[in-house]
């Protein structure tokens, strides 16, 4: 088992390698960023424009960049932001924004594995409809935001309270658009299990039909559904964008939205990099739970 | 070696009068997809969807970006029989600018999806049918496409083209090229599984035993097998690029020129207290078109497969 997981983690390396060169080309495909930021000010000098290519390193050859990008990546360090905050490193950015992130991903993605009604729309009109119906003409809950503004407006003064209600809305929102494909998955997953010789095999032994399902067929079962979740999670964190901008949630993805507005390439790289990161932790153990589920697997 | 030279057969002569009546696969097919009412209605939006587009001059009451209800004082107006959608916040109206959104949509998910389907036929044929190193260099690059956070990459690429590229310059087609560069990932690893499985079958092996070459094994006897594949996918990428565009424009990085479904949302989302008609219309059309597309690929899926047919 170590083994395997050993040699998933390698796997992994020029994957993450590649996606960083990906990166890397598409922030610097139109050229010298400090160009592309100051094109639309009319008041800036050449001399100007020179100090700050210096000034972020900007002047030095695309390798060159590209390698001190990686060694400082590998020290933890993304640089720091061109427009945000006042310059403020990227890592701390993230490190702000991302827990908040993680709070809404993670709680859909139970509460969808949880409960099981089949409904699939597109997640970011469902969750206009739903602002429209249950914050605005029923008043439910609150429209946007992660927590309210005033002390006073937390329900029963509990802060932690007033997360929550805040989370319900987009919590419930993404939860019903990822249900469906997992419900699906589960009953024609299960419903091929259950045609197997050792299904057969294990009901002829006399267990009852309880033992069979969970026992035996379940576990089997859930390998298309382990893969989904694997999927769905760095599909999600990539889609965050839309997710955040529609509830209004300050989490990574309205970070990088903002930031790409300003052409902020630091914290670009640094989010990008960042979700890349989480993907490739989701997939290894996406993959670690297949040989954890189905020992076949470790041994290929 | 001494190359034999093949003569090609000629076909026998057929007479259509005493032809028994055969049945073709693509008849067998159309038999099972008239029998899924889902595909049938999913056939019927896209159908409707195509009607607005194509007369969208005639539908619409109003020219594209006209604002009837500006100078009159009927901006954001409920829906009526004057604005059958409402009127939005410099008083366009609604319908009709979700009319002209047809095209744009339409445009989106046709082109998008031409893109990505070559580019994953492409590398899908070759991957599968060469193996070995071509197939782990084309696989390799293929994962580094399917982890890589697609929507992130893609605004970054618009906002930085976008500000190289003057304003108005081929706007909508960028989104479009955008969105199929980076959506063939995951086709092309399932039509390389599709063929890795045709490779095997008896009939190439037969094909290679009676000379043919690679390329003519690839082009005429596994690309018409994993053709139904093809179209299937193709299907639901024409609606993942639909839904694809309308996020971009959703978060502003469309192209702010033309008129489509996305941004109307995008506007009406900064309102939604005020105006729910702004927002709800555009993204009904949405919604509608890509559940379209979706009932329509799975309909086909379920009648083009061989091995599901019972």
């Amino acid at each position: 088992m170590i083994r395997y997981i050993i040699r998933r983690i390698i796997y992994l390396i020029p994957l993450f390698l590649g996606i960083l060169i990906i990166v890397f080309v598409a922030s610097r495909i139109a050229g010298d960023p400090v160009r592309l930021m100051t094109v639309q000010n009319p008041h800036i000098t050449a001399e100007s424009r020179q100090a700050l290519s210096e000034y972020y390193g900007l002047d030095k050859p695309l390798y060159y960049q590209f390698f001190l990008f990686l060694a400082e990546l590998f020290q933890g360090n993304l640089g720091n932001s061109y427009a945000l905050r006042g310059g403020t490193a990227v890592t701390t950015l993230i490190g702000d924004y991302a827990w908040l992130t993680f709070e809404l991903q993670i709680s859909a993605l139970i509460l969808s594995l949880l409960i099981a009604i089949p409904i699939g729309i597109m997640f970011f009109y469902m969750g206009i409809i739903a602002i429209i119906i249950f914050a605005y003409f029923l008043g439910w809950v609150p429209a946007g935001g992660a927590h309210s503004i005033l002390a006073e407006r937390y329900p029963f003064g509990s802060y932690a309270l007033d997360g929550l209600w805040h989370l319900a809305l987009p919590a419930a929102v993404l939860t019903f658009a990822t249900l469906a494909p997992v419900v699906l998955l589960v009953r024609s997953s299960m419903l091929e299990v259950l045609r197997q010789d050792y299904i057969l095999a294990a009901k002829a032994s006399g267990l009852s039909d309880r033992s069979v399902v969970y026992k035996h067929a379940l576990r089997n079962a859930l390998i298309p559904v382990v893969t989904y979740v694997g999927l769905y999670f760095g599909g999600m964190l990539a889609g965050a964008p839309v997710t955040e901008t529609v509830f209004n949630w300050p989490g990574v993805g309205r970070l990088f939205v903002e930031a790409t507005t300003k052409l902020d390439f630091p914290v670009i790289m640094g989010i990008t990099v960042f979700i890349t990161i989480m993907t490739l932790i989701a997939n290894l153990i996406t993959d670690i739970t297949y040989g954890y589920i189905d020992p076949r697997i470790r041994l290929e | 070696m001494k190359k034999i030279k093949l003569v090609k057969p000629k076909p026998p002569v057929r007479r259509e009068k005493n032809r028994s009546k055969g049945v073709s696969q693509w008849n067998i097919a159309w038999r099972r997809f008239k029998k899924n009412k889902a595909a049938l209605a999913g056939a019927l939006i896209i159908g409707f969807v195509l009607f607005l587009a194509a007369f969208d001059a005639l539908i619409a009451p109003y020219p594209p970006n006209a604002t009837p209800g500006f100078y009159i004082g009927e901006a954001r107006v409920a829906p009526s029989l004057k604005y059958l959608f409402g009127t939005d916040y410099v008083g366009h109206d609604v319908f009709s600018q979700v009319v002209y959104g047809a095209r744009s949509a339409l445009y989106v998910g046709f082109g998008s999806a031409a893109i990505a389907m070559s580019i994953a036929v492409l590398v899908g044929l070759i991957s599968g049918y060469y193996g070995g190193f071509v197939d782990n260099i084309l696989m390799r690059t293929t994962e580094i496409f399917l982890v890589i956070p697609f929507l992130l990459i893609l605004l970054v690429f618009l906002k930085v083209i976008t500000a190289v590229v003057p304003s108005g310059v081929g706007g909508l087609s960028i989104v479009m090229i955008m969105i199929g560069l980076f959506s063939w990932a995951g086709n092309a690893r399932i039509i390389r599984g599709e063929v890795l499985r045709v490779k095997e079958s008896e009939f190439i092996e037969a094909s290679k035993a009676l000379g043919a070459s690679k390329r003519r094994i690839v082009f005429r006897h596994i690309f018409p097998n994993v053709l139904h594949t093809i179209i299937v996918l193709t299907t639901l990428m024409i609606a993942t690029a639909i839904l694809v565009e309308a996020a971009v424009s959703f978060l502003g990085f469309g192209d702010p020129a033309a008129i489509t479904w996305g941004q109307q949302l995008q506007k009406a989302n900064e309102a939604v207290k005020e105006a729910w008609w702004e927002g709800v219309f555009p993204g009904l059309f949405i919604t509608l078109l890509v559940l379209g597309f979706s009932l329509l690929g799975n309909g086909l899926r379920d009648a083009l497969d061989p091995r599901l047919r019972e």
